[in-house]
């Protein structure tokens, strides 16, 4: 289940969170926007088609 | 301000959660929570960590209400122990702002390592016993879900350390931001006053640029995505712990030396003769002892002489100056006495805290607030009389207004021929304040009150007064 703060966290605010976390926290920063752009052209294809 | 016919009056700062609610009813202070929140509030109730906060006094005095009131519409009702002077962190000193954000911190930290945590991260989640502060906001712990970094981080950012990086790094007095500004300080903001080299002071490049950055790029990002996405890649708990680490290194290396003020050597500079000081301090204590119990409030506090005295007395005093460098000393000092009864608050009595926040009540006006038993205006009238150009009548109205009836002023009128009146009115134009004379300062103030004693300095060039108020 999802479930939302009263309070907008802010997206930026949460993975910044991640980045200054320490190595492996900015591995996790990493691979999330590594997953993003593999996402982006995993998706332009099928766009595309 | 909404009273029901139950009596409640609901608290006007706390709606932002709409799980839980603050409201005073019959003197005491009560929070509603809603289902949901009185789920989370059991399971708080039986963790270890939290028992420990209450024992410690690091969280407000908490106990849930039993039975639950069947005329009220909560779930469950907490009752809070009562603080004794609710106020807000732009009257705050810097070290009291950074003992507040070490707390929020501390306490954060306790709960992550006991499977909770707080929903939120603001400045006025703190309040003060004395020079201690005390962490209020018992509506902002939840149970912590794996894999999510704290919602409360930009909060944290915006409305704890930023105030402290600008104070830290620029030298800037925090205060008027967060009075301007009820969420803080923007990391837009901030960036523009960090620019060049000001980037590589300790926690700008990551906490200021990085985050001002990832919010611009994330800006049509939604949190829900962000957190799956997050959790997807791996953030766990022990990461969040970590960055609380981090924040909690970097504002204890946050230290800030005020530049030399006027106002911290007053007390020496402006040294009254010994028969003087002693005559002044023995009037104060007979005055307080008087009045007994209560609150006192010692506005134009300076070095906290005549707060001390008062607290010799009064159950909890209240003192007021204007000089954020003087306020700082005085919270050291008492800090390190550990003090509970008096707090130190920075304020211009010419422009003081007004109502701020959602309609102006989200957070309440200093005047609001105060209802003193006693009200203590020594060396001070003359700064808004003759400094800062109030009226005379003005200037007792407002110190008369800050009291309740029943209670008392101790007032000190400086002479026009005194050396320090003599010298504010050396930077006037001849002749601006004929009504500043002694005859009409009691007149005016008889008006307001009725004299029970006064007492002539043996300088001779200062009067002191004790007046009822309210017949």
């Amino acid at each position: 289940m999802t479930h939302l703060a009263y309070l907008d966290a802010g997206s930026g605010s949460l993975i910044v969170q991640a980045v200054v976390g320490g190595v492996a926290g900015a591995a996790v920063a990493a691979k999330l926007y590594w997953r993003r752009l593999v996402a982006r052209f995993r998706r332009q294809p099928t766009d595309q088609g | 301000m909404v009273v029901s016919d139950t009596g409640v009056r609901v608290e006007p700062g706390s709606f932002r959660d709409p799980g839980n609610r603050v409201f005073h009813r019959h003197g005491e202070v009560f929070r509603g929570l809603d289902e949901r929140s009185a789920r989370d509030w059991r399971a708080l109730a039986a963790s270890d960590f939290f028992r420990d906060l209450l024992a410690t006094g690091r969280v407000c005095g908490t106990e849930e209400l039993l039975p639950t009131p069947v005329d009220l519409p909560w779930a469950t009702v907490l009752r809070h122990e009562r603080i004794p002077f609710v106020s807000h962190p732009y009257e705050w000193s810097y070290g009291m702002l950074r003992d507040a954000a070490l707390l929020h911190l501390e306490i954060l930290a306790a709960a992550l390592a006991a499977g909770f945590t707080l929903k939120d991260g603001s400045a006025y989640n703190l309040q003060w016993r004395g020079a201690t502060p005390v962490f209020i906001d018992v509506g902002s712990f939840e149970p912590a879900r794996d894999g999510e970094p704290w919602a409360g981080y930009r909060q944290f950012c915006q409305t704890l350390l930023y105030p402290l990086l600008l104070q830290a790094h620029l030298g800037l007095d925090f205060q008027p931001w967060l009075r301007a500004r009820i969420d803080g300080i923007e990391p837009e903001q901030m960036r523009r006053l960090f620019a060049g080299t000001r980037r590589l002071r300790a926690g700008v490049l990551t906490h200021v640029h990085l985050h001002g950055a990832m919010q611009a790029r994330n800006a049509g990002a939604s949190t829900t995505d962000v957190r799956a996405q997050l959790r997807a890649a791996g953030y766990t708990r022990e990461l969040a712990l970590a960055t609380v680490r981090g924040l909690t290194k970097l504002v204890r290396r946050l230290d800030h030396r005020p530049a030399d003020s006027h106002w911290v050597d007053y007390q020496r500079t402006c040294a009254y003769s010994v028969p003087d000081r002693q005559a002044k301090e023995q009037f104060v204590d007979r005055a307080v002892a008087a009045t007994g119990g209560g609150l006192a409030l010692d506005l134009g506090a300076n070095d906290g002489r005549y707060a001390r005295i008062a607290a010799r007395h009064a159950d909890h005093v209240v003192a007021v100056e204007q000089d954020p460098a003087v306020v700082d000393a005085l919270y050291q000092a008492l800090r390190d006495e550990g003090e509970q009864r008096i707090l130190p608050l920075v304020m211009d009595l010419a422009d003081p805290s007004p109502g701020g926040g959602w309609r102006g009540v989200e957070r309440a006006a200093f005047a609001d607030r105060s209802g003193a038993d006693t009200v203590l205006a020594l060396a001070l009238v003359h700064h808004l009389a003759l400094g800062r150009n109030v009226p005379l009548a003005e200037v007792l109205d407002q110190l008369v207004g800050l009291g309740t009836a029943g209670g008392t002023l101790v007032v000190e009128f400086v002479h026009p021929e005194d050396p320090m009146a003599r010298r504010l009115l050396d930077n006037k134009p001849d002749g601006l304040f004929p009504d500043y004379r002694r005859d009409t300062f009691e007149s005016l103030l008889a008006a307001r009150g009725r004299l029970v004693r006064r007492v002539e300095l043996p300088s001779g060039t200062r009067t002191l007064y004790q007046v009822a108020l309210g017949g």
